[in-house]
This record gives structure tokens, sequence and C-alpha cells, in this order.
């Protein structure tokens, strides 16, 4: 799907108001979106919100062998993806030149100011190091993409624990969480992206510019900093030609505003850290807002099963018997047979049986689905773990079970799975099939 | 016959603490919270988490128009690294389910797109991700002629019937078995199963999902009124 | 890097420059017959080749072509050969696609495309041997490649990086300078109106250094302004010498 094009007047409208110092959301030039930071179960795994833009970040590590030229530095990893949920033009699984540029700026942004000690992730030199891999998926497009993946990057990075190693000799033990508690990750900063539109040639900038004030600017500058008001990154964008004061203004504005970013994030890690502590309820639930009406959450609910033996039973009852045709196979050369006529695979449609199911309607419409379902899905389970055993007809049973106590009951089950199942499918056929193979 | 009335005799027997370990996790839906997309719907299930969103009817590529009915395509994203083969089976299933119940007739030649995005995996994630879908599908205002909802049981090694189970329990299980089931009728959509099991569980399984089901659509109508709702 | 001193005490720096000196730079225009503009430049060990293709009518998709300018088409690559190490360079990783979308963003700013509408202009810039600069060094060639080639620009385009140690900025790091892990800044200049076409930085700098780093790269900017002045003059001479005015 394309991207709807903005229309001339809506261009001039923006830009207008740009002019005139008004924004359409109602900032002031300065101003952030309100930033929202939520948390899930698991260690590493965050939502970041600034204003409607949205995105999701996960952490997860392994061990591999390092890079031949660092042995001793674990590896790093960013890997940012424009879901086509965030916006309709974006392509599933196309390298645009959006998308490499926002992934080289995280890179660098986060992997080259060295924010993350990549010596402390070593556990053998040259043998075993941690590989640490942040998948950021963005959920809304509402601008500013990098700004949010950034802060989405490190505060996933701080909130991850990475499981306990210890190295006796040359064996590596692997503590699972129950063992031995995980262990942060050892961060020296915090970097985060302030980014700069600017419009009309450098005559006006705004910070953190929304999607529609993205579409008509001229450039983007994006200066990543860390609290100490140290610059880990700039980058400018877009054929925008900038002057040195703009850029020197610009860290100066990026510094104030990723001290105030800074501050909201420790207090929310300090926040999540207090709830888990204290065996409070955490995860994406609790950050639903419950006085939203678009939001409903139910307790608990108990599910009252205590008939579904009969249900069952009688569905079972009321199913049709087996067909008591049993064809003979035709042994046209030495190892192979056939059954029946013209026999069809089975295997290749199995959407299209899907989809008939679908339109039956008699009351058993249910109950066959399930059993097609079941033959037509599962044959190659039961094919390939029971066919020695099970046979379609009842009277070579006997003959087949050598352990009657461990496979009574599964025989049994098995013989009367196939007796109802005999007439939606060929299964029986296909099993004295593969039988004759076996003999 | 005699093997049957054994099952039977058995399947009753065990029917009482079967009913024990069967609840449905704490359930929550928020709906219409991302803006860009014209439906979107993020569902809880206990800890599992996924997040919908619904592009549609809109404008189709050439290559992938019908001519009488809308195409439907599901995404769905996993939480770490590339999809691969599991999520395409998975994208299918829930295709499937999709298109039996959307009216797709009503919008040729369009597009109707839902990408499911796996915020948290702890199990009965399919399940979770057809309830999302759902959810979308409603708050993107698509006609659809019933509403749909997974529900997942699993049974343990000794035969007990686990509904909504969570990882944990889906690992240690003998057999996991999903059914996607109708509003209206109540009928099977679709299905996909895993392991071992019989006949009489798999009619068990089917006959407590659609009791689950009640749940889920009562959960739907409730949150669709308090939306919907003037006061 | 421990115990490897960039900069001495008497001032300077491993391969013997002051702070602010530029690597020698050597530079030749219209190196290929076949080609619109093609340069060559050597900055110290840093060897680059540009080539220009244009202004000519859009190829591929037409849905490209912009109604009010042209389109700026870089490609960039470098050779298997150019570093020490030797490594395949698949087609199209991450550090190249970026590197051409930051020369196509210079060379957008800095070339009259509004002249040209409907047609694309290609810039294709090859490393032959890296040592530090890279992209300096691709900017530098291909501004010397795009006046050979004759499109109009609003000024050279000088492109210089700068680094920052023990309190002193250096201008155009060399690859040891790079590797040590400091911060770097690369910068294209429209040395006329002083104008920033394309500024990056990397690694952590203290924002009240960034102003003395600034300088630096914009003063080194301007010195190579002036040697690639020389060179298009000298190349202008030649050239009409070989018309006989």
């Amino acid at each position: 799907m394309k991207e709807t094009p903005l229309s001339n007047c809506e261009r001039r409208f923006l830009l207008r108001a740009i002019e005139e110092k008004k924004r359409l959301d109602g900032r002031q030039t300065y101003d952030y979106r309100s930033i929202r930071i939520s948390f899930g179960t698991d260690y590493g795994c965050c939502i970041v919100e600034l204003g409607k833009t949205r995105v999701l970040g996960q952490v997860s590590c392994e061990l591999v062998s390092p890079k031949l030229n660092r042995a001793t530095e674990g590896i790093l990893f960013f890997n940012l993806e424009l879901s086509q949920m965030a916006a309709p033009a974006f392509e599933p699984s196309r390298q645009s030149d959006l998308l490499v540029k926002l992934n080289r700026l995280l890179e660098r942004c986060l992997r080259n100011s060295k924010c993350i000690d990549t010596e402390s992730l070593c556990v053998v030199a040259g043998e075993k190091v941690w590989q640490i891999r942040v998948d950021l998926h963005l959920l809304n497009h509402d601008g500013n993409i990098i700004d949010a993946a950034s802060i989405a990057a490190i505060v996933a990075l701080c909130h991850f624990r990475r499981p306990d190693v210890s190295v006796q000799g040359n064996e590596v033990t692997l503590y699972t969480p129950e063992e031995r508690d995980p262990v942060p990750l050892s961060i020296h900063h915090m970097p985060i992206c302030a980014s700069f539109a600017f419009f009309q040639q450098g005559t006006y900038l705004l910070v953190d510019p929304n999607e529609r004030e993205e579409r008509v600017m001229d450039g983007l500058l994006v200066i990543a900093m860390n609290k100490h008001r140290e610059i880990c990154t700039i980058q400018s964008s877009g054929g925008i030609m900038l002057l040195k004061d703009q850029v020197l203004r610009c860290t100066k504005i990026a510094g104030v505003k990723v001290a105030e970013i800074t501050e909201l994030i420790q207090k929310a890690l300090e926040n999540d850290r207090k709830v888990r502590k204290e065996g409070g309820k955490c995860g994406f639930a609790e950050s639903i807002a419950n006085q939203r009406i678009t939001a409903f959450k139910m307790e608990k609910a108990p599910i009252d099963t205590s008939d579904v033996g009969e249900k069952a039973e009688e569905i079972i009852a009321e199913a049709e018997p087996p067909s008591e045709v049993v064809c003979n196979p035709v042994l046209r050369t030495p190892g192979t047979a056939q059954v029946g006529e013209g026999i069809e695979n089975s295997w290749g449609d199995l959407g299209d049986s899907e989809k008939e199911d679908e339109d039956g309607d008699s009351d058993e419409a249910a109950v066959l689905d399930g059993l097609k379902m079941d033959t037509g899905i599962e044959i190659s389970n039961h094919g390939n773990q029971d066919a020695p055993i099970v046979l379609s007809d009842s009277e070579e049973e006997e003959m087949i079970i050598l352990d009657p106590d461990k496979y009574m009951k599964k025989v049994r089950t098995q013989t009367i799975s196939t007796k109802q199942a005999a007439v939606p499918s060929k299964r029986p056929t296909k099993k004295r099939k593969k039988k004759r193979a076996v003999d | 016959m005699e093997t049957d009335t054994h099952i039977r005799a058995d399947a009753r027997a065990e029917a009482g603490p079967r009913s024990l370990g069967c609840s449905l996790r704490h359930f929550a839906c928020e709906q219409n919270l991302l803006s860009r997309p014209d439906g979107s719907a993020s569902f809880l299930q206990g800890d599992t988490s996924v997040l919908a969103g619904v592009y549609g009817p809109a404008e189709v590529k050439v290559s992938k128009e019908i001519f009488n009915k809308a195409t439907l395509e599901v995404l769905l994203r996993p939480k770490i690294g590339l999809p691969g083969v599991a999520e395409k089976s998975r994208e299918r299933l829930i295709r499937n389910t999709c298109e039996a119940v959307v009216l797709g007739a009503l919008h040729p030649r369009t597009s109707i797109t839902v990408v499911l995005q796996v915020v948290s995996d702890a199990g009965s994630l399919l399940a979770c991700c057809l309830n999302a879908a759902c959810m979308a599908l409603v708050d993107a205002g698509v006609p659809m002629r019933a509403l749909f909802c997974g529900v997942t049981c699993a049974l343990d090694s000794d035969g007990n019937l686990v509904l909504d189970p969570t990882l944990k329990q889906e690992k240690e299980a003998r057999a996991v078995l999903t059914f996607a089931l109708d509003s209206v009728e109540q009928k099977l959509l679709m299905s996909t199963t895993k392991g071992l099991y019989s006949n009489a569980e798999l009619q068990q399984c089917l006959a407590a999902a659609q009791a689950a089901s009640q749940h889920v659509f009562r959960f739907y109508r409730e949150s669709l009124q308090r939306r919907y709702s003037k006061s | 890097m421990a115990g490897l001193e960039l900069l001495s005490d008497q001032g300077y720096r491993v391969d013997g420059r002051r702070a602010g000196e530029l690597r020698k730079i050597q530079a030749r225009m219209g190196v290929f017959a076949q080609a619109d503009g093609s340069a060559y430049i050597e900055q110290g060990n840093t060897k680059a080749l540009a080539v220009v293709y244009g202004p000519h009518e859009i190829r591929g998709s037409r849905a490209r072509a912009l109604p009010d300018r042209a389109l700026v088409n870089c490609q960039y690559s470098s050779a298997t050969f150019s570093t020490g190490e030797r490594k395949r360079r698949p087609h199209g990783d991450r550090k190249s696609c970026e590197m051409g979308l930051q020369l196509r963003q210079t060379f957008e700013a800095a070339i009259l495309t509004q002249l040209h509408p409907r047609s694309q202009i290609d810039i294709y810039v090859q490393v032959l041997q890296a040592d530090g600069g890279t992209y300096s060094a691709c900017v530098n060639a291909a501004t010397l490649a795009v006046l050979d080639a004759g499109i109009p620009m609003r000024d050279f385009v000088c492109a210089c990086s700068a680094g920052f140690v023990d309190g002193t900025a250096l201008a155009d790091l060399s690859h040891v300078e790079e590797a040590a892990g400091g911060p770097q800044l690369a910068l294209a200049l429209l040395p006329a109106s002083g104008q920033i076409a394309l500024l990056e930085m990397d690694a952590r700098l203290h924002e009240d250094h960034l102003e003395r780093v600034l300088e630096t790269a914009s003063r080194a900017a301007r010195d190579v302004h002036t040697l690639l002045d020389r060179v298009v003059r000298q190349h202008v001479c030649e050239a009409s010498l070989l018309l006989g005015d």
C-alpha cells in the first residue's frame, strides 16, 4: 500500500503554522511529546511510547564464539524492524534507505559510544562470549522513530538480565534463573538521541517532529548525548545547509532534553525494580489504564468442564459407524501396492480441506471437522508412531499386539478413531499400505 | 463393543478430577490504541500478549487483486529475530480462520491486512493471536458474519485437560490442541493439534473449548459494550 | 590502545604532523575518457576514485523521476584489498549503504538539481585504499568528478575529518588515530558560505569541546578547498591548452 501523499494545501498550512511558531498538537518549539515506558514480564522487554509513536524493545542473549579480531569482547547486535503495522507504506522484509539509516544510527549511537562494557561479556577468551541482540519493533509510526527507538534500546538493555555463568577449567556452567539470580549488563552511560527538524532552509527549528512535520521538513539533525553532556553521535540528513552556530545551539538543547529523559528512564526502571522486589504485579497487563473505555479486563475465569466427558461420548455415539468396505490391495510390481482406485494424496491440500470444513452445516459438522483435521494434519504423527501396531480392521488386532498391557489402551483408542474416521478420509487404506510395506 | 465401554467408563471416572484445573487466565484487551492502523487491539491472556493492527479495506497490489472479494493477508511478527517457517504456518492458520468469517465479497478488489506482533509469549500464543486479530478486525469495522475466538487445550501425561495452558504446561503436555470457534453456532473454524491423543480426548477438548469460548465471547461482548456505552 | 601516544609532548602526531595539519593531497581530474566526469584523489594513503555520469534520462523505473529537480544516485564501494584485513565485502552491507546515502545527501545539497528536472545524475565512488577519512576522500573525489562533468554546483563541497586527543583537536585523522577509539567527526563544507552540507560524529566528546573540533574541521576543509581549487584551475589550463586557445 502506498503512502497517502500530502496535499499542497496541507503542506502550505503546516509550513505557515510553523512560521507562526504554532504546532498542530499545541506544543512549543522545544517541547517533547509525553514519554511513557512500560515493561513486560520478562527481563529486557519494554514498550516506549513517544506521543503516538510506539516501539517495542526486546533484548536476548546467546553464547557464541567471538569475532576473530576481537577475541575478548562480546558482540552487540541491533535490529530495528519497521513493521507494516506502524504504517501501511512499510513493506515487510525490505531494506529501505530509511531502515538502513536508522539501524546504522542506532549502532553508532549505542555500540560506537561504548555504552556497554563489551569486555565484561566475555566468558572464555577466544572461545565463548555473550552475543547481546536488541530487537526493536516499530508498532506505530507518528514521527521521530529514532528517538523512540534509542530510548527503547537503552531501556531494554538496562532492564535486561543475563543468566549467570561460571567457568571451571574449560567447563562453562550456565545457571538457570532459579539456581542463581541473573546478572544485569554493565552499562557505562545512557546515550539518547534527540532530533531536530529544520524548515525553510534552516530558518525554523522544531524538536521532536511528528509524522506530519517530518513530511514537510527540509532536513533533520540527530544528536545523541548522555546526561554527562557528552556527545555520542551527530548525524545530519536531508539536503539542509547548517551553520556552525545552529549545530552548537542544538547540542545545548539536546543536553537539556537528554537529562530530562534520562531521569524519566531511571525513575521508570527504579519503579519496576521496586514492584518486582515486592513481588507485585508487573507486565503489560498492569500498564493498561483501567479507566479507558477502550480497555477491558477480566479476572481468571473458571470453566465448568465436568460435562465434557458426556458430551464427547454423545458425539462419538452419534457419529456414523465406519464403512465396512475393505478393498483388496493390488500388487502391480513387487514393492508397490495400491488400494482402491486412483488414490489421491491428501497431503498437499490441507488448506482446502479446512475451507471445506467451514461450510458444513449439519450438527455433526463440528465433530467431523475435528476428525478431518485430525486425520488430515496429524496423519504423519500417527503414521510414524503407530503404523506397525494399528490396523484398521479388528480381526487382525490380536495378531499384532506384542505387549498387550502396555499398548492395550492406545490400540483401542486408535481403533476407535480410525473407525470413526473411515468415512471422511482415506486413512485406513493408507495404514494398510504402510503395513504392507513393513511386511 | 467391549473396548468402547471400557474407554467410556474410564472417561467418566476421570471426569471429576479433570474439571478441577480448568480455568482461563485473566484476560485484558485494549482496542484502538494505535493511531496509524484502521483498527488495532492488544490482547492479553495471562502473561501472553499480542498486538494486532488491521489495515483495510484499502488499495491492493495489482498482482494480489482478486476480482470478486477482498485479499486477506495476515502477517505475524515474532518478538526476536526474523519470521520463519513457524510464523508462516501460523499466519496461514489465522488467515484461513479470518477468511471464513470476514465478508470479503462486500469489498472486492481491496486488501485487508492483519499484522500481528507477539509482545510476550507465555503459552497459548496462537489462541491469543486469534483473539487479538478478531478484536482488531472488530475495531477496524471490517464486516464479519460472526466473531471468532481461539482456545488452546493441553492434555498432560495423566490425561488431564488443561485450558489456556501456560508455556510450562504446554511443554509438559502430551498433546496441545488449538481450536478456533465462531460465535454464532460455536462451530469449529480451525483446529491444529500437536502430539498424541485419542478420539475421545479430542471430543472432550472440543467440548471444553466450546465451554471456554462462551466466556471469551462474553468478554468480547462486555468489552465492546463498555466501549460503545453512553455512560 | 595502551602505550600508543597519539600526540607527543612536543605537539607532533604519530606520522609527524602538527595537530591542524593535513596529509598530502594529490588529485587528478578527467582520469577516464568514457565517463562524463571522473577524478582520482590521494589523501595520505587513502585513495579514492570517483566517476560521474549525467545528467541523463532516468534509468530504470520512470516513477522515480522528480518533477522539479534531478535525482542524484550515489554508490559507494570499497575494494577488497583496501584494508589490512582482507575480507569479502558483500555488496549492500549496512555500512556501504549508509555511505552511499550520506554521499547522496551531500551532493543533493550541493548540486543545483533544480536546473535538471526529470533527469538523473550518477556518482560512483570506489575506495582503493583506506587509511582513515574515507568519507572525506570520497566527497573530495566526487566534487572534482562532478566539476569535471560540468554539472552546476552551488560551490565546491570539501570534506575533512577531525578528532580530539588530550584536549587538542586533530585534523584529518589517519587510520591509526581513528582506530584508537576517540571521537571522530566528519564534515562536508561549502567553503564560500561556511554552510555545512553534512555533519556526522561518533564516539564520546564533551559538549564543550565540540566547538573547537568543529572549528578545526572546517578550517581543514577550507584548506582542502584551496588545494582542490588549484587542481581544478590547473586542469582547466591544461584542457584549454590542448584545445589550442
